[in-house]
């Protein structure tokens, strides 16, 4: 790094501080915009919740004379009406019912002879007052089960007329902080991937495709700094401008999260105790180092090329999509990935950062992931710089 | 000194083929001199002026600035010249002060070196009044001022004007051509293009008419008349020009 590619990097975050799109890209969104979202979005799942549990729905009994301490039971469920059947209707909608509890007909002779007895609560997953309808008649077959074991006792001679108190529960034990632990593995490489991208996007395509419709670039390229010089200070620009917006979001996220959801008592259900230790921090930078560079020199290497600001941005927004989908390629890993998933650019960076928040570092893929984002960063860098060399390129019109 | 040997530039198009810009032109400006390009648009000025400036790399030939070639030590040519084309911009961002800090940083200047030569400049090129505005905020005038400072702040002995009037108004075109005669006084080597006759004959010693990349005449003013049957200028170009397009 010469004195010259500092000039041309100061320069840039300069020119890029004044900008308002840069502004907004890399603090306004990051800290505000996204994690605000995320926030809403949670007290709309709240509300949702809430509505549903006021919501009236309506379960089809079948065979309800076989058993009609169900029938009771359902009826003891709020929001819940019984409507009796006859025979499970072919259409849920035309039966005007949300679900439809089948007891077969004969059970008690079945029971007495040893046959299988099959009860079915049906339903439409598809369909959100349907599924509520299922969510309250599942512990109303907990009481089904039992009466047939009752039926089934009686029937081998027992003198029972209750059935056992027997119950199986589950119940969450996490607390606040291993939840809000669980949460920032998930969330955050995705996030961190997600700022980083989008932070570098703009920056990177204004400071390229930028000096050449503004017709900058001739005098830029006429000084005694080389081609080299010049794009790693851009290149310095956008990766400074890419880590500032991951940062801000991460803090932007757990400053919406865990202090003003916690402020507020409309959202204190959905704060979260999300907690990062130091060396944890310092571990996920040296991680989002390298994809940032990978990051910033793809996007410049992509504004060398590109003719116009508006077909930057296109190719950018491309990247940016490409990034985005390996970051979520993280959300849904379970179990320690495969080796193969840690040579995979952006992906890598994303499952390291699960595995440093969730203290489960697995050195061969810190050592793969590192690697590989720093050699993918060292090719973007070459090529970048070999595009802001070819005058062909530069000058295509 | 400026030495052009046989430059040749030939663009290539996918749908085209080979497109030659630059046909193997020669000439030879010197010190204290202003050699004038003259031509239409089109007709390679850019193109050549570009190769002298290195940004663009010549298929053949070659230029030797300052006694660097142009192929070889593009650096070194680099650190020569200051290069102003008439449809450069600025950046709109930064201030005036900012913009020649930049740029003297690029050209390797010490920061004191820049801060004693950007007080020279304020005053020798009357940016007194608007050194510390943004650059979007300033006049086209306020701006070729601002950008003809930028060309001389590492004081280069070359410089390398491509239409630099173009889009001023006939103060401001006054204003640069009287800077370009001031440059010439304290010894530079100027080659300047153009494609306005009186700009060329106020200012320059030595004339090339450039036309589809080649030089079809050279000299001074005088002799470029007397070789063309007398008339301004004017008619020495379009006479020329018209010759070679087959409309004279």
């Amino acid at each position: 790094m010469t004195h010259r590619s500092w000039a041309v990097c100061r320069k840039e975050l300069r020119d890029a501080l004044r900008d308002g799109r840069t502004i907004i890209a890399v603090f306004v969104i990051p800290f505000v915009l996204y994690p605000g979202l995320m926030l809403f979005m949670g007290w709309i799942e709240s509300q949702n919740k809430k509505e549903e549990s006021t919501l009236q729905v309506r379960v089809g009994v079948v065979g309800e004379a076989q058993l009609p301490a169900v029938r009771e039971r359902l009826q003891g469920v709020g929001g819940v009406s019984v409507v009796p059947l006859e025979r499970a209707p072919a259409s849920m909608e035309d039966a005007r019912v949300d679900a439809v509890l089948v007891l077969p007909p004969g059970i008690q002779p079945a029971i007495a002879r040893g046959d299988s007895v099959k009860v079915e609560l049906l339903y439409k997953d598809a369909d959100h007052k349907s599924s509520a309808a299922e969510e309250r008649t599942r512990p109303v077959l907990d009481d089904v089960r039992r009466a047939l074991i009752v039926l089934w006792a009686q029937s081998h001679g027992a003198q029972v007329n209750q059935p056992p108190a027997i119950s199986v529960e589950h119940r969450d034990v996490s607390s606040k902080a291993e939840t809000g632990r669980f949460i920032a593995a998930l969330v955050i490489p995705y996030i961190l991937v997600f700022m980083v991208a989008a932070g570098s996007m703009h920056i990177a395509i204004d400071t390229t495709t930028g000096e050449k419709e503004r017709s900058t670039l001739e005098t830029l390229l006429s000084t005694s700094t080389s081609r080299g010089e010049l794009v790693l200070g851009k290149c310095m620009a956008v990766i400074t401008t890419a880590l500032t917006a991951g940062f801000i979001g991460i803090f932007g996220l757990w400053f919406n999260l865990t202090v003003l959801a916690g402020l507020m008592p409309a959202l204190s259900g959905q704060s979260l105790q999300l907690t990062i230790r130091p060396d944890q921090a310092l571990f996920i930078f040296l991680t989002v180092l390298p994809t940032a560079i990978f990051l910033g020199a793809a996007l410049v290497a992509i504004g060398c090329f590109a003719r116009s600001m508006r077909e930057g941005q296109t190719y950018a927004t491309y990247v940016y999509m490409a990034a985005v989908f390996l970051g979520l390629g993280s959300f849904r890993q379970v179990g320690a990935p495969p080796i193969g998933r840690f040579t995979i650019p952006i992906l890598n960076t994303a499952l390291l950062q699960r595995e440093i928040l969730t203290d489960t570092v697995v050195p061969i893929h810190a050592i793969v992931a590192i690697g590989m984002s720093a050699a993918m960063a060292a090719v973007m860098l070459v090529i970048a710089t070999r595009l802001f060399s070819n005058e062909s390129v530069l000058f295509r019109t | 000194m400026i030495e052009v040997l046989n430059l040749r530039k030939t663009f290539h198009d996918r749908k085209k083929g080979d497109i030659p810009a630059v046909r193997d032109i020669s000439f030879v400006c010197s010190p204290g001199h202003v050699f004038g390009l003259l031509g239409r648009n089109g007709a390679g000025k850019t193109t050549t002026l570009r190769m002298l400036a290195t940004i663009l790399a010549p298929t053949s030939g070659t230029a030797r600035i300052d006694g660097f070639d142009v192929n070889d030590h593009a650096g070194d040519v680099r650190k020569r010249i200051g290069y102003l084309s008439g449809d450069t911009k600025l950046y709109d961002r930064l201030t005036g002060r900012e913009l020649l800090e930049y740029f003297g940083q690029l050209t390797g200047m010490a920061s004191s070196a820049i801060s004693s030569r950007i007080a020279e400049l304020k005053g020798s090129f009357g940016l007194g009044d608007f050194l510390d505005k943004r650059v979007g905020k300033m006049s086209t005038g306020m701006k070729q001022r601002l950008s003809l400072a930028r060309v001389v702040l590492h004081d280069p002995p070359v410089l390398i004007f491509d239409e630099p009037t173009s889009g001023l108004d006939v103060l401001g075109a006054r204003e640069v051509l009287k800077i370009v005669r001031d440059l010439k006084a304290k010894g530079r080597t100027i080659i300047f293009s153009t494609h306005i006759m009186t700009e060329a004959e106020r200012i320059c010693d030595e004339i090339a008419i450039i036309e589809r990349g080649s030089i079809l005449a050279q000299g001074t003013v005088e002799s470029l008349q007397r070789e063309n049957g007398g008339g301004s200028l004017e008619d020495v170009f379009v006479k020329t020009v018209g010759e070679v397009n087959g409309d004279a």
